[in-house]
């Protein structure tokens, strides 16, 4: 089947961070996770945008929780996407939320095999990535082998690589392994951070922004080469000043590399990543 | 070579050295409480005397073997892990067969001179080093060789002192220190006590004031016994050697030293109910310490496992563990805080055994390690348990506290070993360090005129100040180690630190914008370790 943009449909949970991706693309969906303030439940970005989460989450007494989407959030994209032949389903790390899991119970009930749900094994921005790769692939015609490679691919250059304010959020939302944790608690050192086989990992300690920069810096050099198609996503937690810093950082390293998202990380993976989290994503495409 | 001799001959030159181990120790060349070497060789020759004791082997083959490993896991120090490398040379020849004749006693010496030398990455003459090589030597001279066995060990005995003679004209700092070479000296005191003992000779009386180590040291030594206890018994006529005997049953590791009014004892054991009990009877008895040795380990453990049994189903195990060497209770506390698996006490004036951090790395939960020596008098023994571990083991050349508590900063118990030491060795490279100790005698070092009980500062062991003040002391310390470009100050306390107060605020003015971070770290004979980076 050749696979189109008329035909085939993307959905995304809000874990991508891309809540634009239905307005500017007919064939997408985005499916909201929740966040919980105490009694307060609301739907990531659709009832609590960025700038309102971490407002809140300065003012309030208790600690936000998040809960995946129901099956039937999916099931409801899913029937709203009758028209299309196809649906890829891009979810957040099944390692870390169990979105994958509500968007595979849908796909079940839905039955047939329309619906193919991929468990991208990161988060965030990288997805965001991921479903314009897709998407481009619609644009000039595809097949379902193709989009296949693609994600493999995907499973091996994309990377990321962030560091955060402290990593009590990380920890008590249980998103990185403790033993990882325990040595970083007790000094002022910055960890950064890592995905990798869809879990969150430590890479290194260091003392200071500028140490953080450059090990950012050396992440990035390695794991990339210099040439066209190479995407950047700059990522932060209610911390815009980084982005003029990290957005230069990219563009001294890796001048041929496209900045294709730059944006704030919403309330979900805010609860997760806490404020002052900053990092970036990078896919080499085609 | 045969058990009943080996024994013997170490017998007799552990006895001919700890008469002289005050002496060895007191050979300081810095003017700083340096590595105790005295204390460092008794205490490594006493470990070969013990696994000798306990040894069963028979045939030239089998002692030597139990000889070279037993000075390998005893070996504390510098001076003792060279040490070790000359007793095993000594193995290796003399386990070829039951011949003890002078050639033979020769090639020995030829033999452990040659083991001393490899040892040692950078040979420095002036040191025990050239003491050996000199007995080595001596020994292959035609008219030596051809003298019977305890005519040759005094003739080689007399080179070895004249080369200890002459080490001052060979390192400008035992020169300028006016002292000869303190490792050297216990060689020639170790050979000495074999020469007595082959020639059937008596040796020296150990001296009676032998706090024969300081409890603190003994403290350090492997035990199987629970509760390291200590007391004083006071009264008249104080049995010494009978409550030696009686205390001797109950344990190891023993201590009895005093007078016969009042006796301070040291004893490891599971029974401290009838260790009190058998000095009771003696006389009174005060200022008892009854600790649980084991207590520490086993709630580590706990822990260990609590926050195991806790975690989510994506926490990877251990992959790389550390253990660490540090002294004072606070540096143990924050290398455990940082994630230290094991933390051995130890450092400038107690250094552990190979023995002592092969035990700990067998004891790491981890499928590898790492091992912060922390002192540059321990990184040598920390390679030789590296080669003796039975788990891989990479020894981060930490020269200090400080610049081991740097490294430290760094570790994540999840990236393998390599990954951790390429990050330590990177912290190393990135730190300066610095201390403030008090001196011990009158010098001049580096051209600092330094007054024995003034305090001293160092700055990557080279002296930058002295004074009566130590504020002036540490603030000149501190503006070194910060080099106008670092922006981060470690400082570790000692047990005998001042107030921080005129330092800090003297920090905060000059340097605003720079991060300070305090620990109490409770070594001994520093009041301050600093470290910036």
């Amino acid at each position: 089947m050749n696979l189109t943009t008329e035909n085939t449909a993307i959905v995304l949970d809000s874990v991508s961070d891309y809540p634009e991706a239905a307005a500017r693309f007919p064939n997408m969906r985005f499916v909201p996770l929740y966040v919980r303030f105490g009694d307060e439940t609301y739907r990531d970005y659709v009832e609590l945008g960025p700038k309102e989460f971490y407002e809140k989450l300065r003012t309030a007494t208790e600690l936000p929780a998040t809960s995946q989407p129901t099956p039937q959030d999916f099931l409801t994209a899913y029937e709203d996407l009758a028209a299309f032949e196809r649906i890829y389903v891009l979810n957040v790390s099944s390692k870390v939320s169990g979105t994958y899991q509500s968007a595979r119970l849908a796909a079940a009930e839905l039955g047939g095999d329309k619906v193919r749900v991929i468990d991208t094994l990161t988060a965030s921005l990288a997805i965001a990535m991921l479903s314009h790769a897709v998407q481009r692939r619609l644009a000039r015609g595809t097949t379902d082998e193709e989009i296949d490679a693609l994600v493999e691919r995907f499973y091996e250059s994309c990377g990321v690589v962030f560091t955060v304010e402290t990593l009590e959020f990380l920890q008590r939302g249980g998103r990185i392994g403790r033993a990882a944790a325990l040595a970083g608690t007790l000094l002022n050192l910055r960890p950064i951070l890592g995905i990798t086989d869809g879990v969150v990992v430590a890479l290194a300690k260091v003392r200071g922004r500028q140490k953080a920069l450059a090990e950012f810096q050396r992440r990035l050099e390695a794991a990339t080469e210099d040439r066209p198609g190479l995407r950047v996503a700059v990522a932060h937690a209610d911390a815009d000043e980084w982005v003029g810093t990290l957005s230069k950082l990219v563009w001294e390293a890796r001048p041929k590399a496209e900045i294709e998202f730059s944006a704030s990380l919403g309330a979900v993976v805010g609860t997760h990543a806490g404020p002052g989290a900053v990092g970036f994503f990078w896919f080499q495409d085609e | 070579m045969e058990l009943e001799t080996v024994r013997m001959l170490s017998g007799t030159a552990l006895q001919n050295l700890e008469a002289h181990r005050k002496r060895i120790d007191d050979l300081n060349v810095y003017p700083v409480p340096d590595g105790d070497t005295g204390t460092n060789l008794v205490l490594t020759l006493r470990s070969i005397v013990e696994a000798l004791d306990a040894s069963t082997a028979e045939g030239s083959a089998a002692v030597a073997k139990d000889l070279s490993r037993a000075a390998l896991m005893g070996a504390r120090g510098n001076s003792g892990v060279i040490f070790s490398q000359i007793a095993r040379g000594f193995a290796d020849v003399l386990g070829g067969s039951d011949d003890m004749s002078t050639p033979r006693l020769a090639r020995a010496f030829r033999a452990a001179s040659d083991a001393a030398y490899r040892a040692v990455k950078r040979p420095v003459e002036g040191t025990m080093l050239t003491v050996i090589r000199e007995m080595a030597e001596e020994g292959e001279r035609k008219k030596t060789r051809l003298l019977p066995p305890p005519e040759f060990l005094a003739a080689v005995l007399a080179r070895g002192e004249d080369a200890l003679a002459r080490t001052p004209e060979m390192l400008d700092v035992l020169r300028e220190a006016g002292v000869v070479d303190a490792g050297g000296a216990g060689l020639v005191e170790i050979v000495r006590g074999v020469a007595l003992g082959a020639a059937g000779e008596p040796l020296p009386e150990t001296p009676v004031e032998s706090e024969a180590l300081g409890f603190e040291a003994i403290h350090l030594e492997l035990s199987q016994y629970r509760y390291c206890t200590v007391f004083v018994v006071e009264g008249e006529e104080l049995d010494q050697v009978g409550l030696e005997a009686a205390l001797e049953r109950l344990g190891d590791s023993l201590l009895v030293v005093g007078d016969a009014s009042a006796l301070k004892v040291h004893v490891h054991t599971d029974d401290p109910g009838a260790a009190l009990s058998s000095a009771t009877a003696m006389g009174v008895i005060e200022g008892i310490e009854i600790a649980n040795m084991h207590h520490q380990t086993t709630a580590r453990e706990e822990r260990l496992l609590d926050a195991a049994g806790s975690v989510s189903d994506s926490l990877p195990t251990l992959e790389t563990g550390i253990v660490a060497v540090c002294p004072g209770q606070g540096n143990r506390r924050l290398f455990e805080g940082l994630g230290a698996t094991r933390v051995i006490e130890g450092g400038q004036t107690m250094n552990p055994s190979a023995a002592e951090i092969v035990q700990a790395v067998e004891a790491t939960p981890a499928a590898e390690v790492i091992v912060l020596p922390n002192n540059s008098n321990v990184i040598l023994t920390a390679e030789q348990a590296a080669a003796l571990a039975s788990k891989p083991v990479r020894v981060i050349p930490s020269r200090s506290v400080q610049a081991g508590f740097a490294a430290m900063a760094r570790y994540l118990p999840t990236l393998s070993s390599g990954e951790n030491e390429a990050a330590m060795l990177e912290a190393l490279d990135a730190v300066a360090t610095g201390e403030v100790t008090i001196a011990s005698r009158d010098a001049e070092l580096d051209g600092i005129a330094i007054r024995k009980g003034g305090y001293l500062g160092l700055v990557d062991g080279t002296a930058v100040a002295a004074d009566e003040d130590i504020d002036r002391v540490a603030i000149e310390v501190v503006e070194r180690v910060l080099g106008g470009e670092r922006g981060w100050l470690g400082i570790l306390t000692g047990e005998d630190a001042p107030p921080l107060d005129a330092l800090l605020a003297a920090v905060d003015r000059a340097h605003p914008e720079v991060e300070v971070e305090v620990h109490e770290g409770g070594q001994p004979h520093y009041p301050l370790l600093v470290v910036a980076e």
